[in-house]
Formats: structure tokens, sequence, C-alpha cells
């Protein structure tokens, strides 16, 4: 909203050495946050009123013109091409270094000295649309220039002089203003600015009603209609309005129109009540306030042509509607050059039927954005007395010849009552009641004292729902007492001992884990999922949520699981990465599973926080995919510090690959997967090449340790013998099942410490049935070091084991 | 014979020092110190000499042996060490072998430092529900019942649980003040808590605005608190992101679930407060709301408004982290993109 210094200097007596950016500063900590203030004249630096003092023809140009130009201090030749100059005119001429846009376009360019057709020319004689001022001198005909010969003003003036534009413009953020309906006028902001500097408001008078005839208004609706005036006003005519007030309108953005529209426009930013001016003679019968019918039509005054529903409010004649309540005007009851007799609107429309309304057919006013922050009604007095004055101003021989006021139900003002030790006690600082009653009482409360008590009445323009507890008031006396003069309280500390979520910090630290530890890179993607991945991976939709209006069609789902998108992100990085390991950790949800965890009725779907890996290689090495993700799950539960994880294969999962897969269980509990994902939904995800890992883990199931869970050993005295041997194995028997069968030999020989994986082949070098597998066997004793000989006996046991369970081979050539 | 002994040290020493290895050395060593060494030979000719000089010489061969023997072995270390130096051609510029890259998401480190912060100052982390109600996210938040943000197309409504009451109309949050509400029906008074979050707006996206991003609030709720305990967790949050002490302000600000409302501003790092681009002129960036419970939350949450105050702060994630690194495109968190993200270790 643009709000005119000048015009707030109407109602309050701001000192005239202000400081303008302190006045913003203050504004923007106690009220509202002023974006920016400027000053008007400075679009109009090097732009000054100059006379024509004679016409020539140019030598080579034939629509050009050499004006001879007084621009105060001498004479000048200024070439011109304009259809309008005559010697005598005075013309707005742009200077050297004025800012002008050619032809009324663009981006304004500064002006400099010229040569035209090899004439040179001192500025220019501008249009309107040049200075940006077509809204105040609009012309039909191409190359019209400004004519200021009206203007009483010698040659030379600086034209924001001439035309009384010295003005600066606070430029307020509106997202600021919508709590406030008070402040959508400039006497709103006029009363907090006498609040903040303890200066006196200009009151506006109340207007006499004369004693005339009553004017029939029907209100069919006072709950959305809660109060009208009608103003039957007679003897006027459609002329311009004083340029004064369209310099007015225009430099808050509205554009003149007429003196009887740009009166109700005046009134609308002077006290922000929007009122509205009928023909008379195009009213059948009279004014009636009403809900529309189904279907009715209506002509709206921009040319848009609505079907009305009951929810709409619409002013009509005895026949037909004729305006849409609080949002515009119709077309039919428009003011004409004819118009002679108007019936001023002053009304107070309920607010959230008008934002209806506007929503419906899309179309926002200035007088939508005011009814919909709720005006009070009683402002319509104040919009009353400010049009009764202007309308008499403007036209002198006006007579009002009906009136009528419906207002059954007075608003209530609202009454509170605040403890001062309560107030004390919330702000941290006793304020003394003088500034309390002196701040309060300039922004239009009642105040007194009683005691501990302070009983406030609220102002009516504060009394739509804005101002109705006592935390409201602690808030205008802080505000106005200054938010920086309070000083920053410690917060106390009462120690009830540590912090300590174990659900919170097992996300973290798996997280954590998968980063630091396995040199994954966590990834965020959307709650929704893309059809192709959920065909391809989910291959059933049955219990997934679905977005009433999804971002795109083809990405209705809600997660339901984190496979999807991490297939989608390994498709994507494949573009420039081969090699890679990503994470993400979100909620998945599912339509089932309902509780109410936090109110009665508010029954939520089943959500878990989910956690899913991906790892890609971009060749066909599955097995060391397989097994640097198969590494990374395993040793997650030791470093995450909680339950272990048993991996088997129960259920192979959907989008798993027939034999790389395996189930993660806690306990009994399944946790999760780890499997390969199958190739023909990889590439049905986009992912052309290579092979991927996925994990997936559900949160919620793991089973933190309190602490950590690291045991302690003695360090074995005597040294331990890692000894290696490679045996062949029919090639489908389990590595598990080859260890579980070395370890067997404990029972035998104490000194068998434990046996490791170190490799296996299966290929040329070995029968097409068999496999060779490396075993590294551990040995070692607790009492002494082992000679090589009973090293050999103990390798002995273990393959003689291994061969007859399992039907190991030593490998030879 | 003393000549000639002299002769024979004085030769082997000049042998020892130039033996290029230690096969060499070992060479040397046998031609003058072993059992048919030069040296050894000269002991032959001792029965030759007189008993006064054979005691004499028999002393000077065998300290001229040790000392040859003392110089084989410590030449024997200085050859072992001059074949284990590096050759001095080794290139110390060439790039070292960096360990795998992993790094959380840069949104998650924000986070996880500000947990760190408010932890350390007692507050518990919450982490609420995606999926809310109407109820939850607007009723409890003393959201007027015709209020414009209810009737906004920008919310994720869920298909078939988009209409009825309140409490039955899911979707997915809009924002995460509600979760305030639901941690406090849960827990018992005082409160100082966070929750981190994502919300989601249905929204045309640009370089500034997106469909899913990251909120971190804060509540402190106790007895006896004066508004202004707020600016401490305000401080505390942004020293804690930008590394210094940052000045802020708070003024007035509206939003239904707050009264008093602020809007917090904190000194523009870029220009130190003088104005710059970056700030609009203004030396003050919009960097939060925040404000006093509205008696009507306390309410919700089952607590006396005129017993319990407190102080709330919305932080955006997103922007801050944008701040903190000079990002300019929101869509780039949740990118996937690995070139992007790669850059946040």
């Amino acid at each position: 909203m643009k709000v005119s210094l000048n015009w707030i200097k109407e109602y309050v007596a701001l000192p005239e050495d202000m400081d303008l950016s302190r006045l913003a500063y203050d504004l923007t900590m106690a009220t509202v946050e002023v974006e920016g203030v400027t000053n008007l004249a400075d679009e109009f630096q090097n732009i000054i009123v100059g006379q024509i003092t004679e016409v020539l023809p140019h030598p080579n140009a034939e629509k050009l013109r050499i004006c001879k130009v007084d621009i105060g201090t001498e004479i000048k030749d200024i070439v011109c091409g304009g259809s309008n100059l005559e010697a005598g005119m005075k013309v707005a001429v742009a200077c050297p270094g004025a800012m002008v846009r050619w032809h009324g376009e663009g981006e304004p360019v500064k002006i400099g000295l010229a040569k035209l057709r090899g004439v040179e020319s001192y500025g220019m004689i501008c249009a309107s649309s040049e200075i940006g001022l077509f809204d105040l001198f609009p012309f039909e005909e191409e190359a019209t220039i400004v004519d200021l010969s009206a203007f009483d003003a010698p040659a030379g003036t600086p034209i924001a002089e001439a035309l009384g534009l010295s003005d600066m413009i606070l430029e307020i953020d509106n997202k600021s203003l919508t709590n406030r309906p008070d402040l959508w006028g400039h006497y709103g902001i006029a009363r907090e600015l006498a609040a903040l500097y303890d200066l006196p408001l200009k009151e506006i008078k109340p207007y006499e009603v004369p004693a005339v005839a009553p004017l029939t208004i029907e209100v069919a609706d006072l709950e959305r209609c809660p109060r009208y005036i009608g103003v039957e006003l007679s003897n006027l005519s459609v002329k311009a309005s004083p340029f004064a007030m369209q310099t007015m309108l225009w430099r808050v953005g509205q554009r003149p129109i007429n003196a009887l529209v740009d009166i109700t426009n005046y009134v609308m930013m002077a006290v922000g009540q929007p009122t509205h001016a009928f023909d008379k003679d195009n009213i059948k019968d009279h004014i009636v306030v009403r809900r529309a019918k189904n279907e009715e039509e209506l002509l709206l005054l921009n040319g848009k042509e609505l079907a009305l529903c009951e929810d709409d409010l619409v002013i009509a004649d005895t026949q037909s509607p004729v305006g849409l309540a609080g949002v515009m005007g119709g077309a039919k009851d428009s003011v004409l050059p004819t118009t002679k007799t108007v019936i001023l609107e002053i009304a107070n429309f309920a607010a959230p039927g008008v934002r209806r309304t506007a929503l419906r057919y899309d179309n926002r006013t200035e007088a939508v954005s005011r009814y919909e922050k709720g005006i009070d009604p009683e402002r319509c007095d104040l919009a009353l007395s400010l049009s009764m004055e202007l309308f008499g101003e403007l036209y002198p021989e006006v007579e009002v010849t009906a009136f009528s006021d419906t207002y059954p139900k007075k608003l209530e003002c609202a009454n509170i009552e605040v403890s001062l030790s309560w107030l004390e006690s919330r702000l941290g600082k006793r304020i003394p009641n003088e500034t309390i009653a002196k701040k309060m009482g300039a922004m239009g409360y009642t105040v007194a004292f009683e005691g501990d008590m302070m009983h406030i009445t609220v102002p009516s323009w504060r009394s739509t729902g804005d101002v109705s507890i006592k935390a409201d008031i602690m808030e205008e006396v802080a505000r106005m007492y200054g938010y920086e003069n309070f000083e920053a309280t410690p917060i106390t500390t009462s120690f009830e001992g540590a912090i300590n979520q174990l659900d919170v910090d097992i996300e973290r630290k798996a997280k954590e884990y998968l980063a630091i530890r396995c040199g994954m890179q966590e990834i965020f993607t959307y709650p929704w999922m893309s059809d192709e991945c959920v065909d391809a991976i989910l291959q059933d939709t049955t219990g997934i949520f679905q977005l009433s209006t999804p971002p795109s069609p083809t990405e209705r789902y809600i997660r339901s699981s984190l496979l999807p998108n991490l297939a989608k992100a390994v498709a994507h990085n494949q573009r420039y990465f081969d090699e890679f390991a990503i994470f993400e950790t979100a909620m998945v949800i599912r339509d089932e599973g309902y509780s109410a965890p936090y109110y009665e009725n508010e029954l939520l779907p089943s959500q878990k926080r989910g956690l899913a890996a991906a790892w890609v290689c971009g060749g066909d090495d599955v097995t060391s995919l397989f097994r640097r993700a198969k590494g990374a799950v395993e040793l997650m539960p030791r470093y995450t510090h909680m339950e272990g994880f048993t991996l088997k294969q129960e259920t192979k999962p959907v989008w798993a690959d027939d034999v790389v897969w395996l189930n993660v269980f806690v306990g009994d509990v399944q946790v999760g997967n780890l499997a390969l994902l199958a190739k023909k939904a990889a590439l049905s995800c986009g992912i052309k090449t290579g092979y991927v890992m996925l994990f997936e883990l559900d949160l919620d199931e793991l089973v933190p340790f309190t602490s950590r869970t690291n045991s302690f050993e003695h360090l074995a005295e005597f040294p331990i013998t890692d000894y290696d041997i490679s045996l062949l194995f029919d090639r489908n028997t389990p590595w598990e099942k080859i260890r579980a069968t070395a370890l067997g030999c404990k029972g035998q020989t104490k000194a068998l410490r434990d046996v490791l994986f170190v490799e296996e082949y299966k290929g040329k070098h070995v029968p097409e049935d068999k496999k060779s597998v490396t075993l590294r066997i551990q040995i070692g004793a607790d009492d002494k070091t082992l000679t090589t000989e009973e090293i050999e006996a103990v390798v002995n046991i273990v393959t003689k084991k291994l061969t007859k369970n399992l039907g190991a081979e030593a490998r030879t050539k | 014979m003393k000549e000639k002994l002299q002769l024979l040290a004085a030769e082997g020493k000049e042998k020892i020092l130039a033996a290029k290895n230690e096969v060499e050395l070992q060479e040397i060593k046998a031609a003058y110190l072993g059992k048919k060494g030069s040296i050894t030979e000269l002991m032959k000719g001792l029965p030759g000499l007189a008993p006064e000089e054979r005691r004499e010489f028999g002393q000077a061969v065998n300290a001229a042996k040790n000392e040859l023997s003392d110089l084989v072995e410590s030449q024997r270390e200085e050859l072992k060490l001059k074949s284990a130096a590096i050759p001095a051609d080794f290139d110390v510029t060439v790039p070292g072998t960096l360990p795998s890259g992993g790094a959380l998401h840069p949104i998650t480190q924000m986070c996880y430092d500000l947990n760190d912060a408010f932890r350390s100052m007692g507050f518990e982390i919450f982490a609420g529900s995606d999926i809310t109600s109407e109820y939850s996210a607007f009723d409890t938040l003393n959201f007027p019942p015709a209020h414009p943000a209810r009737e906004s197309m920008d919310t994720y409504w869920l298909e078939g649980h988009d209409t009825g009451d309140a409490d039955k109309k899911l979707c997915l949050r809009p924002h995460l003040t509600g979760e305030s509400v639901r941690y406090m029906r849960t827990h018992k008074p005082p409160y100082r808590f966070v929750y981190p979050g994502r919300v989601y707006r249905n929204e045309t996206t640009d370089a500034r605005h997106e469909r899913a991003f990251f909120q971190y609030e804060a509540l402190i709720v106790d007895k006896n608190l004066t508004f202004t305990a707020g600016k401490v967790m305000i401080k505390s949050i942004l020293s804690k992101v930008f590394g210094q002490d940052v000045p802020v302000r708070m003024r007035a600000g509206f939003f239904p679930f707050v009264e008093p409302g602020f809007e917090i501003d904190m000194g523009c790092l870029v220009c130190g407060g003088k104005g710059c681009s970056v700030c609009k002129h203004v030396g003050w960036i919009e960097i939060m709301p925040g404000g006093t419970p509205h008696p009507n939350v306390l309410r919700a949450a089952g607590l006396d408004p005129d017993e319990y105050t407190g102080f709330y702060v919305n932080i955006g994630l997103d922007r801050l982290v944008m701040m903190r690194y000079g990002v300019d495109d929101v869509r780039l968190f949740h990118s996937t993109d690995l070139r992007f993200l790669s850059q946040f270790r």
C-alpha cells in the first residue's frame, strides 16, 4: 500500500524536520513494515516547465519542429514532433540529465544533448506518458504533448513543484497489514503516528443528517450486510475533479476518472471505507441488498460476465443485480456522462462472504482488500462525513434529497480487563500507568485504572476481532513503549537431568554411519512418487495415499516406500557418475493402521520413519557391489549401538532379483530388505546400465542400546597364526555352511580360533561344477606358542571335516 | 710390520667407507679381517718378533681389527639407511588419495548443528507427523474458521480425505507449528523443545519457492517467562549458524498463533548493517517469525494461559542454508543431484 506523507499530514501535524528514515523505522518496529520511502520529486529531476516562444519548421524533417523554449534562465532550441505545439504554450521540458520513457514504453533512459536530423536539441518536450504522468494527463492522439498552460508556474519551475507533486511516499508491505483493517487508509496510519510521537490527531466531525425524505433501501441479509447508509444526491454532473485531488489519488496508485468516482476513491484511501455511487436513473424502484439466485447473471464494470450463486451477496434494484456487494459495481449502474443524481452507498459487508465471492470470480479489488480484513460498521460514519464534505466542496450546488441508515445491531466494542501485575510479569518491566493511559488513549482505547486492574474499552475500529484478549493489550502496550526498550532476559535453567532420546539419536547415528563411515551421500526427495517407479518397484498401489491435487498427473502417490524415489535419484545421477552410493530417511505413509495419538477424533494413518540406501556400480561386478552393500548393512548395528541384524532369505521382495536378496531381521521381526534391484524394474525406472543394490529399513523397529556396546578382551599372550587354505566345493555350497562346519571342529581342537572368508573363485581354473574358496583359519593357544606341526594339525582337522561333511577337495593342478 | 699394519688399516678404512653395498662390504671385511684376511695374516709374523715387541704389536693388530670391524658395522647401518632412502625425485605435489566421500545433506547438517545447540540448552527434539488434519494445522493454532489460509488452494490434501470435519480432513502438513501442540498434549510442562521437519505447499516452484521445504521451530513454555526470553533463543540459533554474534531486532508482526507476534530481523552480515543490495539497503534481513503462544493455542494444549506463557520461533532452514552458502536456487535441495550435494562436507 502506498501512503502519501502529505496526506498523513492532513490528519497529524508531523514536525517539518521529521527524519523520514526514522519515521519508517519506528513504524516498522511498532506497527507495519515500511518497505521503502521514495521522494516523488526524484522521478522528475531535471524536468521543468518551459514556455514555447516560437515554433519553427525543421529544415530536414517535415514532421519535426524547432521550438524556441523559455526555460526560465534562457531560450533554448528544442526539436519536437508534437502535434499540438503552439507559441505561448507551457510544456514539460526534459532537460539533459532527466529520465524519460521513449514513447511511454520500456525502461527510463537518460536524456542528453542530441542532434535531431542535424539540429541541436536541448532535451525534449514531453508527452505525459514519457514522464509517467499519463494518468493525470491522458491523451488519445499520438504525439500529443502535455499542455501545462493552465498551471500558474513560471518557466523554469521544476515540474514536481508546478504540479504540486512534492511528497514522500511510504511503501507498506500489505502482508503486515492483514490483521489491521484500521490501517487501510491514511487516517489509520496517521493515528498510529500520532500515538507513536504523542501528537494530536485531527478529528473528523460527524455529519449532521439534514431533515430529508427517507431513502428506501431493503437489506434482506443483515448478517452479510450489518450496515447500509444510502444518500441520494441531486444536482450533480460528471466533470473532472480538481487537479490537486487527482494527484493525491495518482500518487497512491489510483487513476483519476471523474469527480464522482474520484470522491469515492479518495474516501476509501483516506479512511479505508469503500463507498460506491450508483446512477439513480439506472436503479429501478429502490436498492435491495440480497443473496443472488443461482445462475443469476451480472455484468461487472470491468466487463466480466458472471453467473452468480446463492452464496454471493448482491446490490440489486427490484429487477436485477446492479453490483457485487463489497467487490465491484455492475455495468448497469455505472456513472455515465449524463448522470445527475446518484445514490451513494456507504455500507459494511461481512468479511468472509466478500472474500469467498472475490475468490470465486477471481475479482480482487481495493474494496475487497479492505472488506476481507473485517471493517467495523462504525467507520461508515467517518466515510459519510468525509464524503459529504467533498461533495460540498466539489459541487456547491449539491442537494441531499433522501437519506437512510440501516444499522439495526450496533457494533459492541470489546471490553478487556488486564491486571497490571500480570502485565508486568509478561513484559518483565513495570510501565507507568500514565504512559499506558497516554499511548492507549491516543490509539482510541478508553482506559480506567482500579487498583491492580485496568479496564479497557477497545475502539470500534479494533473491535472486529483484532483486539479481544489481554495478550492483545500487552502487545499494544509493548509496541508503543518500544520493543527495543525491553532488554533480553536470560532463560532460567532447571537441571532435571540430561536429555536422553534414544529413538531420536538412533536415526542420526544411522545416518552419520552411512555418510561418514560408509562414504554415502544423503539425498532428499519429494514425498510423492512417480508412477513409473511405483509400477516398477512396488507393483501394487493398494493402501497408498493419493494427492487431491498432485504436482503433476504422474506424481500422485504419497511415499509408501523410499525405494521408488531412490531409484529415480539413481537414474538421475547415472548421467554424471558411474559408481556412487546414496541414502535417504523420510516418513513412509500408508492408508492403514489408523490411530489417534494426539487428539481423540484425529485419526492419523500409519507413519513410519524409513531409511533406504542404494549402492550403484556401472559395470557388472555384482559380487563386489553386493559385498560392499552387505558389509555396510552388517556393520550398521555395531556403529549405531543397537540390537544386531540377522540376514536371511524368507520372503523375496517383489522388486528384488531372483537370486540376490536378503531379508533383514532384528530378532524375529523383519525390519527391512537388502537386495539387488531386478534388472527389469531397474530398466523401467530409467536405470539403463549397471546394477543397484537397495537397502530399506524401518527405523521405528530398531532396538537401540542405552549406551555403547563395546566389550573388552585381553590381548592374546601367545601368537595367533593366520593360515590360508584354498579348497574346492560344489558351486552351491553357501559360505555360512562352510564356516559353520569348520567352526564345528572347535570341540576337537581348542587352538581353532575362527574361520574367515578370504575370497572365492569360479571359472576356468576350476571344474565347472566347483568353486574355489579361500578360507583363513586363525589358530593360537592360550598357554604357549604353537609349533608348525601343531598348527598344521589344526588345519588338517578342519580340512578333514570339510571333506567329510561338504565334500571339499584340496585345490590341485 | 708396524708400517704394514698402518698401511693395511688405512687402506681397509678407505675401502669400507667406499663400499657401495652390503655384499661388497662383506667381501672387504673378509679380505682384511677374515681368517685369511690380510690383517689377520699379519699375526702370523708375530712369533718372529722380540717378546717385548710381540705384545705391543699384538695389541696394535687387535686394536686395528676392532676399529675396522666397528667401521664395517656402522657402514652397514649407513648402507641400510641409504638403500631405504626415498629417491630425491619423489613428487610431493601429486594429489592425495581421498577417503571415500560421503556426507549428510546440507540441510541435515544445519539441522544437527541447531539440534546440538538447543540440546546444550536443555531442549528436547520432537518429530511429529508428516500427515496432519485441518484440525491440527489450523484449529489448535487459533486460525479462525473462515481464515483465508484454510480456504487457500496451497495445501496438499489427500484424496478421499479432503472433505468433512476439520479433524477428518488430512493433508501433508503445510507448516510445523501444529506439532508444538501435539508435543504439549503428550508431555508435561514446562516445555523446552525443538521440532524440525519438512512441510509442503502446493505452489508453483521457482528459484525461491519450493513445494517441500524444511522448517525448524523451537518453543519454550513456562510460568513467568517474559517475551524477551525469545531473544536469547534467537541469538543462540543465529550465532550457531553464522559462527558469530549477530544483532537481532524484534518488530511488530502478526500470526494467528502468537500474541504478541514478531517479525525477527538479523543485522545484515554482508554490509554490517550499513545497507547493501542483499538487505535491500535497510541493514536488516527478515529471518523468522516468532512470538508468545496465543492463549487459545495454550488452551488447545491443555494449559491455563494465565499460568503459562512462552516463546516460539520458526526458522526456514532452506533459507538459512541458502544464506550460509550463497545457494541461489531452493530447488537444488530436492534435486538429488550429487554434483550439488557433494559440495557440502
